[in-house]
């Protein structure tokens, strides 16, 4: 018997023992576990601060790319087309379905908008109920609110997640209108515990509360969409042009000098800019030959304007070279005589027929053929290299490098993007008070006085001020929202496959959202 | 834990020392028809009582009860039982096996005969391993087993290798079963430190199991089924490999002297039928456009391939000496790959020894490994974009370009120039050890402590100079360097009872194990390199590295440094996150930016097993497992993983005639679990600073604190329930034997990162989908040995296996198999979708050409669409034959699979008309669509590119030669073998090889779903002939 037992006494023991070797709980060794499990009460970051730089890097990096919510904008629109060049912008047909405004509820970029708008929302959430202190948790409204104002105005419904609410809880829906007025409100409570900022200051490249005006001022002016009211409400325009005079009391004002603007060097016309590569403003558009600093290699070949648009402005229709008589904000090319080494070849605005290097030659395509920009497109698949015009606002020299120019250009336009510029505000001030019934002509030209060689329009009506917007914004992320509100999204232009059909007005809610969340309804007509 | 080793290790001994000690003994000599058997087991039947036999043969066993039977055997022998009836003296005379179903095989926690398995298992013995040259130890063992299929990712040396057990059960990245070398399960994941991207793209990392040496196994065990892996538990579900390691039990008394000496010749097995320049500028003409012509005619791809020698040499030591054995090993091999600068260099020593004392009651085991590999990879990459790779390069470059490393193509690869500036090494030790402490405490009952020890450590140095063109390392060059460390502990304890009653026996387990797993380490990147030299920059970057860590005091995570930084910025997270800025140095590199990870998973488990037998026929197993991870949160943290088999041997029964040797009936049933792929402490809420890049210009945004992870408590274990049954046959003595499986494999609660119900603090996080992967199959395997002569021996095998894989019960649709190159940019091949295999392609039906040559499709453009399709293959299978004649011996061996499709990514990319419109360089066949296909043409993802990948490889063929000699002389033995691999492949398929697959990093795949068979510029797999001789001395 002795015999049986002892090690059936001796396994117990051993048995029994060693469940108490561990307790598989996992140690703080390279992350902060914030968290406790069993209670799913919120435990404040360690480091709002910290976070909140950290958003800033997101929202820079994730507007920064050619593709999701810079794409979503723009290749939408009147303003720009990715035609399929060879293989080359093949890419699944996500640039093309974005032109024919055929993009369906699994388009990679409209998934990637939801996503990348959506988590900056959460994160700004997370510092403000961590509680720092009250500049941060402002700071952190404004990014939610800049955030949220893009979910809002691309998809209508707004999902929100608490801060305690765990995975396993399927985030609210906020409607349109109700996400509006949340963002109304986190804008109207950051508002006074941000700072002020005035042109040029360093502070331009955070939440100030003259950016906090601005991002005002676009809420109220596109509020009849977002209300779904369809008529411009006198008290909501009024409120655009006191947030405008509210940033122009501060010394912004329209500069002179077009594209110096879009130079990181001061000027009173950037509110707001964010620390995002714009790389990808430049390379897309440039051929593979052009001058590219910074991406050896070569542009990327891609983006290009549509001819209509690019007649919308004054000057020549077929060339535009310097002197040609076209308005500043086309920009030029330069040719055998003005190229140098200070703008590397390229030109400004739109680049249209034979290109140059920068000592004055003339580039070639792949094909060792002159590279001459087609100002047509005829389809957007089976296209060569040179077909369509090329549009660009940032330029990929600096002048204001002080470095030899036979060393590598390091400082072109880097992290750098503007977002919130005050002619964009000023445009707005005269589309609030030809909304109300009065007379925009006199703003617009006011603006198009600092305007080189744009003479003043005799009088301006919706089509004027749209197109206005359109010359002195384009690529810059906001035609969509403005043809939207001039009810002009759904109208036809070149290539462009579906016309007439207001439900393109919303993107659809990605199909991979409305799996994870039963309580989001997709938009009607899709 | 060091506190829980020792206790655990006191407990054990005190138990292990009360056993009570009875003395009686038999002794007596093992034989085989050459003379005396060392190293043959001899156990008292019933018990864990046991012993092997010395040099001269001799054993002596006591505690032997006078009615006990003894079993002796020996692999490659057939097994014999003797009754004791009170004799003192047994001697026995083993006859040679042919009968392998009496083999014993390795199986969890034990070993059983194949005839008393209740589950699916196979064993591979060293003989029957795969000549020639072998990387990696899956290869040995690669076809040999129906159900198994085995793929290197690539012919790259050193490159992944996908095993699938039964089928594609998860739908995340880790498909791989479960590797136990001598008894230590191996951590999932790469050992070898990441190389970063340096421009071109990221590549999988490399096969964590090359450490080992494969002339050091001895056997290598497959458990295919849930009865059989069951307790593995958590790991199971993917089937588990055991590695079994040589001893020095078939060593002489004097000591054994083994050398073994291979020298093996590689060349690409296939290359792509490029144009040369008077084809090319025809081409081009006949496209309607004008072609760059530089005047030159340059073979782009003999500039990036070679044909390449490689050795590999063993040197072996092996002692028994009665109360043990010792074997002690030395291995170097260097394997040079057929695309240049690529190799891998093994360096591995190994000591195996095992002690017997107390009379044999007490048995102490070691094994130990010391290995380092060094891996030297090209610029390859399975996420190369538009300008490709190196292979990339070379298959579009223009050959009228100048062969030359200077030559600046302006916007693409110059090949020449890529290989010439670029260097990717990475070095790694890996010291793998193992001690066990057996003890018999009564003649039924055993105790057994394990100790096991992992370390690897790892090194990588990676550059791309600023001289190289168009390839991403900027004006600046780029750098990167990574460490990682990993450690692996084990430790272990069972109880094994064994015990025979009238006509029945007893074999219970009980175990408890704990593994704990830590990976740390860091990455760091570095721009601004002053010089182009290769050497010169890996240095400037490690001592760089080396300056700012001196300057870095006290705990952090991060730091970075560039002139566009406020000093040095040190991110530290502990006592509380903030960022120091510190006063910088000069260093060698401008900008450097490191990352450090530290992270500690832990696996604690409790197993038991029960083997009951009934007269010799009516076999029972029963197991059970219960695993906890720090993987999982206080509501799952424990998953508990059950098995049960049964087994019927037909042919003891009386009805059953002579003539049927073999017949056995199996049926199990098992739960497994899987949580290979979730990463450290995902149902936690976690905060940690954020990578930052370096630009061109230097720039490193300083990083700000950010949660990494959800709070998830209901996060669980991934299950697989099994249901399956199988017939074991054998007819005239085993001279033909088989046997047949079918099996039904359910896969629940099925991880992964799904996209996060925005808003969120991860657009991605960990859960378990509410959806099943199904696996059916029948395997099949058969042997025949067709003639049994004195001087001729002539064995065939086979073995196929079916296996039908589909994904239910899934709300949703994932894309999946990113399509890389230029124009393809967002580009996908397969969706997972409820209804569908795993890996089914999804695309649009080409249907030629429109008038203007641009490519028409079924439904327009944008229409992509299932086909029925899949990267699975239907039917794998294997066909073996071996013969010898006196002293000559030869094996051939075929492998193949069947049903499955290859998205060929390579000439989608590269070999359309779009592409020599773009002026490069295309194979023959693009040169018929001249006049169909327009040079402008777009070249979409479409079926046009979807190829079947049915193949039949002669993976090896092999003759050797023993020479005889009389055994008086120095020599023992002595061998020569010539071996050849992958001698020719029948398949339809177009590209290089159709067994590759590209495998990105982890982080490289969309919706972090795996890839499998996506063809996009895979390394070329090589044919190798290999030359190999063998003394013992």
């Amino acid at each position: 018997m002795n015999f049986i037992h002892k090690p059936i006494i001796a396994s117990v023991l051993v048995i029994s023992f060693l469940s108490s070797c561990t307790d598989l709980e996992i140690d703080e060794t390279d992350s902060i576990i914030t968290r406790d499990v069993e209670t799913g009460d919120f435990t404040p970051l360690t480091n709002p601060a910290s976070a909140l730089n950290d958003l800033y890097n997101k929202a820079g990096g994730d507007f920064s790319t050619q593709e999701d919510m810079f794409a979503i904008s723009e290749i939408t629109t009147d303003e720009l087309l990715v035609p399929t060049r060879g293989t080359d912008w093949g890419d699944n047909g996500v640039w093309r379905q974005l032109h024919t405004h055929t993009w369906r509820s699994d388009h990679q970029f409209i998934l990637n908008s939801w996503n990348k708008l959506n988590g900056s929302v959460f994160r700004a959430t997370e510092i403000i109920e961590s509680k720092p202190e009250a500049s941060v948790v402002a700071e952190a409204k404004f990014l939610r609110a800049f955030n949220m104002f893009f979910v809002m105005d691309f998809f209508g419904s707004v999902p929100f997640r608490g801060v305690n609410e765990g995975p396993d809880v399927d985030p609210m829906i906020m409607t349109r209108s109700e996400a509006f007025d949340f963002i109304e409100k986190d804008l109207n409570e950051a508002l006074p515990d941000l700072e002020t900022v005035t042109p040029g200051t360093d502070n331009t490249n955070k939440a100030t509360k003259e950016a906090v005006k601005f991002l005002l001022a676009k809420l109220y002016l596109n509020a009849s969409v977002y209300k779904g009211t369809d008529t411009f409400d006198n008290a909501d325009m009024q409120k655009v042009i006191d947030n405008v005079d509210g940033i122009a009391a501060k010394g912004f004002a329209i500069q002179e000098g077009y594209f110096q603007i879009f130079e990181p060097t001061d000027d009173t016309e950037t509110i707001l800019w964010l620390k995002s590569d714009i790389g990808p403003r430049i390379w897309t558009t440039l051929h593979y030959n052009q001058n590219a600093p910074d991406n050896t290699g070569g542009g990327w070949n891609g983006f290009a304007t549509l001819a209509e648009f690019y007649d919308s402005f004054e000057g020549d229709p077929n060339t535009n070279f310097v002197g040609d008589g076209q308005e500043e904000r086309r920009g030029f090319v330069p040719d055998a005589n003005t190229a140098n080494a200070k703008n590397i070849g390229i030109g400004y605005g739109f680049l249209i027929n034979q290109q140059y290097d920068a000592d004055g030659s003339i580039l070639k395509d792949r094909q060792g053929q002159p590279l001459q920009f087609s100002k047509d497109i005829p389809s957007l698949v089976g296209n060569g290299e040179a077909q369509g015009m090329r549009v660009i606002k940032y330029h990929p020299y600096d002048p204001t490098d002080t470095e030899d120019a036979n060393t590598p250009l390091f400082n072109s336009f880097r992290q750098n993007e503007i977002f919130f510029r005050y002619a964009d505000a000023h445009l707005m001030k005269a589309e609030a008070i030809m909304r109300m019934g009065g007379d925009a002509t006199a703003m617009v030209n006011e603006l198009r006085s600092h305007r080189a060689d744009t003479p003043p329009l005799p009088s301006v009506g919706e089509t004027e001020l749209l197109a206005e917007r359109g010359r002195e914004l384009y690529d810059e992320l906001w035609r969509r929202n403005d043809l939207i509100r001039f009810g002009q999204f759904t109208a036809p232009w070149a290539l462009k496959e579906v016309t007439g059909d207001p439900t393109k007005n919303l993107f659809p809610i990605p199909e991979t959202a409305l799996l994870s969340n039963p309580n989001l309804v997709q938009n009607p007509g899709y | 834990m060091k506190q829980l080793i020792l206790r655990c290790i006191f407990l054990f001994s005190a138990i292990t020392w009360a056993g009570v000690l009875q003395a009686q003994t038999v002794n007596g000599t093992i034989t085989e028809p050459n003379g005396p058997l060392p190293g043959a087991n001899v156990l008292v039947k019933g018990t864990t009582n046991g012993t092997t036999t010395d040099f001269d043969g001799n054993y002596t066993i006591n505690d032997v009860p006078q009615n006990a039977t003894l079993v002796f055997s020996y692999v490659g022998f057939a097994q014999q039982e003797l009754a004791v009836n009170g004799r003192s003296v047994i001697d026995v005379q083993m006859s040679e096996d042919s009968n392998a179903l009496d083999e014993v095989v390795v199986i969890g926690y034990g070993q059983t005969t194949v005839k008393d398995a209740t589950g699916a298992v196979s064993s591979v013995t060293s003989e029957d391993f795969n000549k020639g040259v072998i990387s990696s130890p899956e290869q040995l063992i690669q076809g040999k087993t129906s159900g198994v299929q085995i793929a290197q990712n690539s012919g790259e040396p050193g490159a992944g290798v996908s095993i699938r057990i039964r089928g594609t059960s998860s739908v995340r990245s880790n498909n791989n079963p479960l590797f136990v070398v001598d008894g230590v399960p191996l951590p999932s994941g790469d050992t070898s430190a990441s190389t970063g991207n340096l421009g071109i793209g990221s590549s999988s990392a490399r096969n964590p199991l090359s450490f080992l040496n494969p002339s050091d196994i001895e056997n290598i065990s497959i458990l295919k089924d849930a009865s059989a892996t069951a307790i593995y538990g958590s790991r199971g579900a993917n089937g588990v490999v055991i590695v079994t390691t040589k001893s020095g039990r078939g060593g002489s008394q004097n000591g054994t002297f083994e050398f073994s000496s291979e020298t093996s010749y590689s060349q690409p097995a296939d290359e792509f039928d490029l144009l040369n320049r008077a084809q090319f500028l025809s081409a081009v003409q006949a496209f309607g456009s004008t072609a760059q012509d530089l005047g030159n005619d340059t073979d782009w791809q003999s500039y990036v391939t070679r044909n390449v020698a490689s050795t590999n040499n063993n040197l072996a030591y092996s002692q028994n000496y009665g109360s043990g054995n010792v074997r002690a090993t030395f291995n170097y091999a260097d394997q040079l790959g057929v695309i240049k600068e690529s190799s891998q260099e093994r360096i591995t020593g190994r000591i195996n020894a095992s002690q017997r004392l107390f009379s044999d009651k007490l048995r102490l085991t070691l094994q130990s490994t010391l290995s380092r590999v060094n891996d030297e990879a090209p610029p390859l990459s399975a996420t190369a974009g538009s300008t490709g790779d190196v292979l990339g390069a070379a298959y579009a470059a223009n050959p009228t370009w100048p062969a030359d490393t200077n030559f600046n193509p302006g916007d693409r690869i110059n090949p020449i120039n890529l290989l010439d500036n670029w260097v990717s090494q990475v070095h790694t030790d890996r010291f793998l050890v193992n001690f066990s402490a057996e003890y018999d405490i009564f003649e039924s009952l055993t105790a057994k402590g394990t100790v096991g020890y992992d370390k690897s450590n790892s090194t990588s140095e990676a550059a791309i100079a600023s001289s190289s063109f168009n390839a991403g390392a900027g004006d600046t060059g780029l750098g990167f360097r990574g460490n990682l460390e990993k450690t692996n502990r084990l430790f272990e304890f069972t109880l094994n009872y064994n015990k025979d009653f009238d006509g029945s026996t007893i074999d219970a387990l009980a175990g408890y194990s704990f593994q704990d797993f830590r990976s740390q380490g860091d990455n760091t990147s570095g721009r601004g390199f002053s010089s182009t030299n290769l050497n010169e920059m890996a240095s400037d970057l490690k001592n760089s590295k080396n300056i700012l860590e001196s300057l870095v005091t006290g705990s952090y995570q991060s730091y970075g440094f560039s002139p566009k930084t406020t000093g040095i910025f040190i991110t530290r997270l502990f006592p509380d996150p903030t960022i120091d800025n510190i006063d910088g140095a000069s260093t060698p590199v401008q900008a450097v930016f490191t990352d450090t990870y530290d992270n500690t998973d832990e696996l604690q488990s409790f197993f038991g097993r029960i083997n009951y037998t009934i007269a010799n026929k009516y076999l029972f197993t029963a197991t059970v497992r219960a695993d906890g991870s720090s993987k999982f949160g206080p509501n799952n943290k424990y998953g508990y993983f059950p098995s049960g088999a049964f087994a019927w041997k037909i042919n003891e029964e009386d009805f059953i005639g002579d003539n049927v040797s073999t017949l056995k009936l199996r049926v199990n049933y098992g739960i497994t679990g899987n949580q290979d792929g979730l990463g450290y402490g995902q149902y936690l809420r976690q905060e940690r600073y954020s990578g930052t890049g370096i630009s061109n210009d230097l720039t490193i945004n300083e990083p700000g604190i950010t949660s990494i992870a959800f709070v998830n408590p209901n996060l669980k274990w991934e299950e697989t329930t099994q249901y399956g049954a199988g017939i074991d046959f054998g007819f005239n003595n085993d001279r033909f034997n088989g046997s047949v499986d079918v099996y039904r494999k359910e896969t629940r609660d099925l991880l992964l990162s799904i996209p996060s119900a925005q808003p969120a603090a991860q657009p991605f996080v960990f859960q378990n989908l509410p959806a099943k992967v199904l696996n059916e199959g029948i395997e099949l395997s058969l042997n025949y040995d067709i003639l049994q002569n004195e001087d001729f021996g002539w064995t065939v095998g086979f073995n196929a296996a079916y296996n039908k894989n589909e994904i239910q019960d899934f709300d949703g649709q994932i894309k999946a198999g990113t399509i890389r190159g230029s124009g393809l940019t967002n580009a996908f091949s397969q969706q997972l979708e409820s209804g569908q295999p795993l890996y089914s392609f999804y695309l649009r039906v080409f249907e030629g050409y429109d008038e203007s040559g641009n490519p028409i499709f079924e439904g327009g453009i944008d229409n992509q669409q299932f086909l029925g399709k899949s990267a699975l293959p239907d039917v794998t299978g294997g066909f073996s034959t071996s013969a010898n004649y006196k002293n000559w011996d030869a094996a051939i061996y075929f492998n193949g699979q069947f049903g499955n499709y290859i998205y060929n990514n390579t000439a989608n990319a590269f070999f359309t008309a779009g592409q020599i419109g773009s002026g490069n360089n295309v194979i023959q066949d693009v040169v018929n669509l001249a006049g169909i296909e327009s040079p402008q043409a777009e070249a979409s993802v479409s079926t046009r590119f979807l190829e079947k990948g049915d193949f039949v490889r002669l993976q090896t063929a092999s003759v050797g030669y023993n020479v005889p000699l009389s055994g008086e002389g120095v020599f023992k033995s002595m061998r020569f073998s010539l071996t050849g691999q992958n001698l020719f492949v029948i398949t339809g398929y177009s590209g290089l090889d159709p067994e590759v697959s590209t495998v990105p990093a982890t982080g490289d795949l969309l919706n972090g779903i795996p890839i499998a068979g996506v063809d996009y510029s895979s390394f070329p797999r090589p044919r190798i002939y290999s030359f190999g001789f063998n003394v013992t001395f």
